[in-house]
């Protein structure tokens, strides 16, 4: 490479416009989000001004109404709760399947494979139709358990790809070293293999909370309002007929986005496996 | 439990006894069980009932019980103008998303394959890729402010323009329009991630020849990278076709399929059949035909995924 001590005036002046640019493109698409952001710290008469504030001094009044609110730290802990518990489940039961197809291949694993990832690819319309008669015919409509599990199903078909995918990596040679050991297969699995695969599985961890995190139809067709989440309550407020209390649309959108926003920051490379089902790798 | 079959080393071969192979069937399918039984229970068991569905007349206002009708159902989906509309919109909405998401996606991807000495390049990149991973309903919420006709900051820039206010989402072509930048904005990130990984499969000493040979951009672009970018970049389209193919919920907030049914996808035509009119017996028929357009969709995909497995 050129020697770096040597670049001319020209081409750090280049430099700088590329970088320049660069930053530009990301600030255009962030742009729609930073106005909400911003949105959230005006008052109302602001906020619901014909022409737009730009410049105002921010409160945090919409915030800290917000939160005091008694339908949103419920909706808030619910969306805590669904998404946490079902990944856990998920990505346990994901690895132990993910380890049996990885190693034993049994028949028909492919197909398996095939029909898991194809029922995350229907439109979100078409299964829960059939769920919702299911959960009104079992009871289960409004129940935390049933969404729990549904939510866990949804996640399995990552979980399980993106697992297997990093499993198949990992040389059979660490099993039978292990077996001649005297180890037995479930210390094998969770003793030897599990800490190999670690990225696969925060990988799985991470971007399925954010996909139960923003699920929005299922929780607001099958659920109740005991379960609700912060999206299905963002959805009630659109519809709930009159007016549209839009500093708190506005504040409740700001402060639901911010943990989102910060694993993308911080598992940025894990960003193109979460994104791709775990069926393409690489990092950017 | 049966683990102790120490003798079933995978792929080892040797003595293997018929109790350590029956213990090992049984260790295996004890491990697939827990998610099998998931699968059954929340995909198979539903996704039976609506193909059963779809054969019966079935309507929760009318207070009856189902009633076959064969494949009533079906020859009405045939027939009936706007499920078609429906079927022709979404074939336009997905063709119209996933090329300008992936022309503006790859373009940017190629702009942003020379950052990585970008200062707070990790910032920069975290604001280019949160919109795909916003809550639908949020971008529903957010877009329904900007573009309300009194106080949206998108309606005011659009007045500056034209000299009055537009109310985008009243107004059939505006609402299709709003409704395919929306998805536009979420998704061409996407593509940029996906180029990138796609550039990044370019081994570098392909490139370092063609500098050398001093092999024009253009011919570098074509005959250099594309031939290893195709791979990744064919994947993400088809993932960006499955995504485009899936919208619902950003829709059901924006616009509801409205004004009439202007901004009604698949999705949504199955959800307003279903929850709307509470047609369950149509919803199910829409539903199957998307369950195999999805099942199809999934084929291509794996297929092509399969490509490069069996070429290196």
């Amino acid at each position: 490479m050129a020697a770096t001590q040597h670049t001319s005036v020209q081409t750090r002046v280049k430099r700088a416009a590329y970088y320049l640019l660069l930053w530009l493109i990301a600030l255009i698409f962030f742009l729609p989000v930073l106005w909400i952001l911003l949105s959230s710290l005006k008052s109302t008469d602001q906020m619901l001004s014909s022409v737009p504030t730009v410049f105002f001094e921010p409160t945090f009044h919409n915030i800290v109404d917000t939160l005091n609110r008694p339908e949103f730290l419920p909706a808030l802990i619910n969306s805590v709760i669904l998404s946490v518990v079902s990944v856990v489940l998920a990505v346990i039961v994901s690895f132990t399947a993910a380890y049996a197809i990885s190693r034993f291949k049994p028949k028909g694993s492919d197909f398996l494979m095939f029909l898991l990832l194809s029922m995350r690819m229907v439109p979100a319309a078409a299964v829960i139709i059939p769920l919702f008669l299911m959960f009104v015919e079992l009871h289960w409509k409004g129940s935390y358990v049933g969404l729990t599990l549904f939510y866990t199903m949804y996640s399995i078909p990552f979980s399980l790809w993106i697992l297997k995918g990093f499993l198949d990596g990992v040389s059979q040679r660490f099993d039978e070293t292990a077996l001649i050991c005297g180890a037995n297969y479930l210390q094998i699995m969770f003793g030897i293999i599990l800490p190999q695969v670690r990225p696969a599985l925060i990988a799985a961890f991470i971007f399925n909370v954010i996909f139960v995190w923003n699920e929005f139809l299922v929780n607001y067709i099958v659920g109740g309002s005991s379960t609700q989440n912060v999206p299905g309550l963002l959805a009630t407020g659109m519809y709930s007929g009159g007016s549209v209390d839009w500093t708190f649309m506005a504040a409740t959108t700001s402060l639901y986005m911010m943990p989102v926003i910060v694993m993308i920051f911080f598992f940025q490379k894990y960003l193109l496996v979460g994104m791709t089902f775990g069926t393409v790798r690489g990092e950017v | 439990m049966n683990a102790k079959s120490t003798t079933a080393v995978p792929n080892a071969g040797g003595r293997r006894s018929f109790m350590g192979s029956l213990g090992r069937h049984g260790f295996v399918w004890g491990l697939l069980a827990p998610a099998l039984i998931f699968f059954c229970v929340f995909n198979v068991v539903p996704l039976i009932w609506m193909v059963g569905l779809s054969f019966y007349n079935y309507t929760l206002t009318t207070g009856n019980p189902p009633m076959f009708n064969g494949i009533d159902n079906y020859l009405s989906l045939l027939s009936d103008p706007s499920d078609w509309s429906a079927f022709s919109r979404t074939f336009l909405f997905m063709l119209l998303t996933v090329s300008l998401s992936g022309l503006i996606g790859s373009l940017l991807g190629l702009v942003f394959w020379g950052s990585k000495n970008l200062p707070g390049r990790r910032i920069a990149l975290t604001m280019l890729f949160t919109p795909m991973l916003l809550t639908p309903a949020s971008v529903g919420v957010f877009f329904k402010l900007m573009l309300n006709p009194n106080f949206g900051v998108i309606s005011y820039i659009a007045e500056l323009f034209t000299g009055h206010r537009v109310d985008f989402l009243s107004h059939q072509m505006s609402a299709q329009i709003a409704v395919l930048l929306v998805d536009v904005w979420m998704w061409a990130p996407f593509m940029t991630l996906i180029t990138l990984a796609a550039l990044a499969s370019v081994p570098q000493a392909e490139l370092e020849a063609a500098r050398v040979d001093r092999l024009g951009w253009f011919a570098t672009l074509k005959r250099v990278i594309f031939p290893h970018a195709k791979f990744i970049l064919m994947l993400g389209l088809l993932l960006r076709t499955i995504d485009a193919f899936k919208t619902t919920d950003v829709v059901l907030l924006l616009t509801h399929g409205g004004p009439g049914a202007s901004t009604e996808l698949l999705g949504m035509r199955i959800y307003r059949l279903g929850f709307n009119s509470l047609d369950m017996g149509n919803a199910s028929t829409m539903g199957v035909v998307a369950l195999l357009i999805a099942i199809g969709f999934t084929s291509l995909y794996l297929y092509v995924l399969s490509l490069k497995r069996v070429e290196g």
